[in-house]
């Protein structure tokens, strides 16, 4: 039978949650594993495992609980090793690093910040400080929408002026919550969002940072700003918080081996 | 815009914040090259797909048509409503909203982003097809079924 697992933390962690619900469908119970000071966050692996979102859930439910009493180096979802003892073996091999990184993310939670355009109120923004734009539009609007081409043309200007808005917010946004926070790492880029980052927070500091989003939340009424947290630091297992701010970018990809 | 908002309105206020947390999930924490990940087809597009480029002729269209509509006299929209805390998830909140964004709906991550490969490679025909539109591209999906 493989094991699936969920996170690594210490063995002294207050509460670790056996019997809680984990993933498949029943759902297998999760198990703890120790070994010397570590202790991982297990359950049987379901056969045919998929990406579901019932799955997700159940994988960031577990860790959330886990996080909620301690310190946890959460997995990627979808982890899964041969057995137990290759799951123990893996801890005593490395167990000064994840030891090391325990200590190192102790206290503190991951905050993730999306954040959009109010497309309304950009395209309000991109009219009032650009004079051609306004002008290209009023010619199209008095010509009872304007021809295909200058449609195309201005919405060209206009496709290109919030773009170079949306990076100017983009890094705005990070400015004004980095000082908050003790490390920081960009996601990955989309048109879904104009800015996806990632905050290692203290956990006594968090509603100092909850403060700042709110600050900029004020600042700039033209972003949707979305906060998620606190969460296990799943962008922050590697490479350390002692990277300078905003350098941590693509850390989630760094491998343990 | 692309595939991600169109998870988000599909499923309901609450699930913007889920989907925020199920990409981290899916995509950040800790990998350990002695274990086996379960199999992601369909989830490893999500970096890939959802890079749909802003410039393409739709978008130029939609936004040319914005501008038409827009009022300029009211004044650019002071508040964009009330901070998302809807959306927002929680340690310990984390289980009661997960499972009402559970039941409300059944579409999987990965259904959507298969959804979203097999429309990758059409992406381009539907973006020369001049038309207005006032919805945002995402709403192509719907469109094209």
């Amino acid at each position: 039978m493989s094991t699936y697992v969920y996170g690594i933390t210490a063995a002294t962690h207050p509460s670790l949650p056996e019997n809680t619900s984990g993933v498949g469908d029943p759902p297998r119970q999760v198990r703890i594993l120790k070994e010397g000071a570590l202790a991982a966050v297990v359950s049987d692996a379901p056969e045919g495992l998929r990406p579901k979102r019932r799955e997700l859930l159940a994988h960031q439910n577990v860790l959330s609980e886990i996080g909620a009493d301690g310190c946890v180096l959460p997995m990627r979802f979808g982890s899964v090793a041969p057995d137990d003892q290759a799951v123990t073996g893996v801890l005593a091999e490395r167990a000064e690093h994840y030891a090391e990184r325990l200590k190192a993310l102790d206290g503190r939670v991951e905050y993730n910040i999306k954040a959009n355009h109010v497309e309304e109120a950009v395209l309000h923004h991109v009219m009032a400080s650009n004079p051609e734009i306004r002008a290209l539009a009023e010619s199209n609007r008095q010509a009872g929408g304007g021809t295909y081409e200058t449609k195309i043309q201005l919405g060209e200007m206009v496709a290109a002026a919030v773009k170079d808005k949306e990076a100017e917010d983009a890094t705005a946004l990070e400015r004004a919550l980095e000082p908050a926070a003790d490390a920081v790492s960009v996601g990955p880029e989309s048109t879904g969002w104009l800015a996806n980052v990632s905050f290692l927070v203290k956990r006594e500091v968090a509603d100092e940072f909850l403060a700042a989003v709110e600050r900029a939340r004020g600042h700039m009424p033209h972003l949707e700003v979305r906060v998620n947290g606190p969460l296990p630091p799943y962008s922050f297992v590697e490479p350390g918080p002692a990277e300078p701010a905003g350098t941590a970018a693509g850390g989630a990809d760094a491998e343990a081996g | 815009m692309t595939v991600v908002p169109a998870q988000q309105t599909g499923g309901g206020g609450g699930s913007s914040g889920l989907y925020d947390v199920l990409e981290l999930v899916l995509d950040r924490g800790l990998v350990i090259d002695a274990f086996v990940r379960v199999s992601l087809v369909g989830i490893e597009i999500l970096k890939i797909d959802v890079r749909v480029v802003v410039a393409s002729v739709d978008t130029y269209l939609r936004f040319a048509e914005a501008c038409n509509r827009l009022d300029l006299e009211a004044g650019p929209r002071k508040d964009p409503g009330l901070p998302d805390l809807v959306g927002e998830m929680t340690e310990s909140g984390a289980r009661g909203k997960s499972k009402g964004a559970l039941s409300g709906a059944a579409e999987t991550i990965s259904d959507a982003f298969k959804q979203a490969r097999d429309e990758g490679g059409s992406e381009r025909e539907t973006s020369s097809r001049p038309r207005a539109r006032k919805a945002a591209p995402s709403r192509r999906k719907e469109e094209q079924e």
